[in-house]
């Protein structure tokens, strides 16, 4: 029980640290994570889990975070994250330091641990909202430290970057991710007895829509919700899309018509009311972040009432039916066993008639 | 062939033949009871969206709705008390469809409160109990597995409704949906059809009291197409007492038998049950939650509840074979506390399970022991009170359970949001139902024991000889042949005087 308790200590210690790595002010965070839709629900109960830990654990606030991953993935696999890794959530933590601080900028390390458990190479997605410095580390595991000569060099596409020797068997970079051009996919290759190497695919968030369409009726109301939790948009924009052409949904074109709410810092709501059947198709959420954009797809479909009618028609036709079938039954089975019971009461009275009262009960008994 | 009055009912009942399409249609009942709301929680996320209510809010269509159905019980009892079970269960099954179709053109969250979740509910409500009401009149000495046949209909139902919801709301919306749920519940007026009625009159020739002139057998015959399924009670008052002379109490007894809380074995069994419901539901509804809290992924933990629902599938039916064994049978209260008290055992060793396998392995026994109360759940109260007056017992015992069972997962709910982890909850649950299984045990021991006093008692009165005595020497040996009614002998002693006056009247014609 106590190492339970120890070994859950640890790793809210290593979760709080996850959190503190980026910036942002709400709950789950699984853009960071992969695309792998069951972490992200991992990620939500985890969020819960680092929640109840954010009440116990007072927070000591530094500007520097540190998040490693234990590359767990096949080769060029995104890294899925174990259980026990966790991922961000509530930030605190650098809301405070920004606070302190607010004209430094929040400096990030991410760190990568060479090799992957399997194969020669390891990725690993890092969603940036906000300017931060960033700095990547590739750590070579002390297994391979028997390695000797091998060469480092950390490229973006075919740019090479200039790397520091952080301690042995770690080198790292760093990158001062001011706007999108600085975006991209950034890795370190171990050229020597063996090749290893890293890949950091540093973007912008991922807004979460729905894969499945939404469906509504004629006239009624459609709500489409589009969320980058974890993270806080600057703006969101809704567009739709009519033939191949994209229209902006401007509120004051049709105000009547669409509402778009704020339901809090990363999750926006569209409403459109009265719909039609031109309403049906696809709706694009685009929220603008300090780095760039991100897109959300989202489906409506509009049906008439006639379709949920006609399986609802049919099922009350089949109750009917049965039922019908049924209480013919049961009148059918009466009728046969009032003519039986009448019958029989007619063969009674006819053995009464011949012998005493006691006999043709015995004969009754006898026949049952 | 043994002689055929067994019970307190007037008649004997089938055992079978006609009773299996009965159990049929109980489970669908019974299935849509218990099932429905759980099912209907897939909706929640749109409706909060489109209504832009928080989850607490939807949260409570569901609670309206299981408390409309449990608190439902002693209307449903009075209207079976006074119509029978068949029109209470199609006006039922009627009332759900109507519910849903009305909820799917709602426009507040308060019409959805009103449709979803009171009028589907209280429709709930009336499929609920009279279903259970007409088993106990169709079987007697297989009415263990009956009861457990019917009772498997609720996780069958859960497996094959939280798809087809999911199926539903990914074609046609919510609002769809509803419509066509509202048709998939019409189908308990099928259930309803099903429930052809039975009683003294209406039972076939063969199985007549043996001593009868042709008086009470033409009188029989026409009494076939009448609704016989009120207590025998009735029709003997009114041979026997003058129509006006009945005092109010009787009159009210005779709509919802409020005798029954003089009833010992129905106060050990109110108590007991209502301790027990405290813990009964919460571990089911916070198992996928704390699965995902130890980190399983949600797939997996939507499994665990599956395996539930399979384990308990299998587990009702097999609980009521054995609880219908010559072993089982005359201790079945021992059982069923046992059962309890098993249960309350695996909530207490699991917060023990901290891995996937652990887990799967409580859902295993879980599921058998969640399985195994709920097969016997009807079951014994129908051993306590006996069948007649079941009607009544089965309506206040549910409204009583109504408190409880909405008290429990708000408890447990509270418990984890204090402490941060969900073995208090756990701990919580197990030690209630550990207690009640104890409670029962003990208070039932204490029934057995004063039963068989009473029985002897009863025996050496009767041995004094009075006017006509076949009649209750035939029903004596019999009760000391077949021991497995040895709990329903005291209402059996009330039973008595009416087919004796019965007898006494045919004899005097």
């Amino acid at each position: 029980m106590l190492a339970a308790f120890a070994g859950k200590c640890l790793g809210g210690l290593l979760l709080f640290c996850l959190y503190l790595s980026l910036s942002g002010g709400s709950s789950a965070d699984p853009a960071m994570t992969t695309q792998d839709a069951s972490s992200q629900s991992q990620a939500n109960s985890l969020t819960n889990m680092k929640n109840e830990l954010n009440e116990s654990f007072l927070e000591p606030m530094a500007t520097t975070q540190i998040v490693s991953w234990q590359t767990q993935g096949r080769p060029s696999d995104p890294v899925t994250l174990e259980h026990e890794v966790s991922v961000p959530g509530p930030n605190l933590a650098t809301k405070e330091s920004r606070q302190t601080s607010s004209q430094s900028i929040t400096s990030v390390q991410y760190e990568l641990l060479l090799p992957g458990a399997s194969g020669t190479s390891v990725e690993t997605t890092i969603s940036l909202e906000k300017v931060v410095e960033v700095e990547l580390t590739c750590i070579l595991d002390k297994e391979y430290s028997y390695l000797k000569s091998f060469q480092v060099s950390w490229k973006r596409g075919n740019e090479t970057i200039s790397h520091t020797n952080k301690t042995d068997n770690s080198w790292s970079i760093k990158v001062s991710v001011s706007d999108s051009s600085k975006l991209g996919s950034y890795n370190c290759t171990l050229k020597g007895e063996k090749e290893l190497s890293g890949i950091f695919h540093l973007q912008v968030p991922k807004i979460k829509g729905k894969e499945k369409p939404t469906i509504s009726y004629l006239r009624d109301t459609a709500v489409m919700t589009c969320e980058c939790p974890g993270y806080t948009a600057i703006s969101w924009t809704w567009y739709m899309t009519n033939g191949s052409k994209q229209i902006v949904i401007n509120e004051s074109l049709l105000a009547d018509r669409y509402v778009i709410s704020k339901k809090s810092a990363s999750i926006t709501q569209l409403k459109i009311l009265k719909l039609t059947k031109e309403d049906g198709g696809e709706y694009w959420c685009e929220a603008t972040f300090e780095l760039g954009k991100s897109e959300g797809r989202l489906e409506l479909k509009v049906l008439s009432f006639m379709a949920p009618l006609k399986p609802f028609i049919a099922i009350v036709i089949e109750v009917v039916i049965l039922v019908a079938l049924i209480v013919c039954y049961e009148i059918y089975s009466t009728k046969v066993k009032r003519t039986e019971a009448e019958k029989e009461f007619d063969q009674i009275e006819h053995l009464k008639s011949e012998d005493g009262g006691l006999e043709s009960s015995e004969a009754r008994q006898r026949r049952i | 062939m043994s002689p055929p009055v067994s019970s307190d009912l007037g008649y004997v009942p089938p055992d079978g033949g006609w009773g299996w399409a009965v159990v049929f249609g109980a489970s669908i009942s019974v299935g849509f009871a218990y099932t429905f709301p759980k099912a209907f929680t897939i909706y929640f996320k749109e409706l909060q969206a489109v209504y832009s209510i928080s989850y607490s809010q939807i949260a409570w269509v569901t609670s309206i709705m299981c408390a409309t159905t449990y608190g439902g019980g002693p209307i449903s009892s009075i209207l079976v008390n006074r119509y029978g079970s068949r029109p209470v269960v199609m006006f039922g099954g009627l009332l759900c469809g109507i519910g849903m179709v009305s909820a799917a053109f709602c426009t507040s969250i308060m019409q959805l409160y009103i449709c979803v979740g009171f009028i589907t509910g209280l429709g709930l409500a009336l499929n609920l109990q009279p279903s259970v009401i007409m088993i106990g009149k169709y079987f007697l000495k297989r009415r263990p597995i009956a009861n457990g046949l019917a009772m498997a209909g609720s996780p069958v139902m859960l497996c094959t409704l939280a798809p087809l919801n999911q199926f539903l709301f990914d074609s046609f919306g919510w609002r769809g949906s509803f419509l066509i749920l509202g048709a998939i519940l019409l189908n308990c007026c099928v259930a309803g059809a099903l429930f052809r009625p039975i009683g003294p009159g209406t039972t076939s020739v063969k199985t007549q009291v043996t001593v009868e002139g042709k008086g009470a057998l033409k009188r029989d015959v026409t009494e076939d197409a009448m609704e016989m399924s009120s207590p025998t009670n009735l029709p003997m008052k009114n041979k026997t007492e003058e129509e006006g002379d009945r005092d109010c109490c009787e009159k009210i007894n005779q709509y919802l038998d409020f005798s029954l809380f003089k009833h010992r074995g129905f106060l050990i069994y109110l108590i007991g049950n209502v301790l027990m419901f405290l813990g009964f539901f919460a571990p089911i509804i916070f198992l996928a939650p704390y699965a995902k809290h130890i980190g399983i992924d949600e797939y997996s933990a939507a499994f665990l509840l599956s395996i539930l629902a399979i384990v308990d599938i299998v587990a009702r039916p097999t609980t009521g074979i054995i609880a219908n064994s010559k072993w089982v049978r005359p201790r079945i209260q021992y059982f069923f506390s046992f059962s309890i008290a098993f249960n309350g055992m695996c909530h207490l060793l699991c917060p023990l399970a901290s891995s996937y396998t652990g887990l799967v392995i409580y859902s295993v026994f879980f599921g058998l022991a969640f399985g195994m109360v709920c097969a016997m759940l009807f079951e014994t109260l129908m051993d306590l009170v006996g069948a007649a007056r079941f009607t009544s017992a089965v309506g206040l015992v549910t409204i009583a359970e109504c408190c409880t069972i909405l008290l429990g997962p708000p408890i447990g709910g509270t418990l984890i949001d204090t402490f941060g982890d969900y073995k208090y909850m756990f701990i919580k649950c197990g030690v209630v139902m550990v207690l009640a299984g104890t409670f029962l045990f003990i208070m039932n021991y204490y029934n057995y024991h004063m039963l068989a006093k009473e029985e002897k008692e009863r025996k050496a009165k009767e041995e004094d000889p009075k006017t006509v005595r076949t009649e209750n020497e035939g029903r004596n040996n019999w009760i000391k042949e077949t021991t497995q009614d040895g709990p329903e002998l005291e209402p059996l002693r009330e039973e008595q005087e009416g087919p004796k006056k019965e007898v006494n009247g045919i004899i005097e014609v």
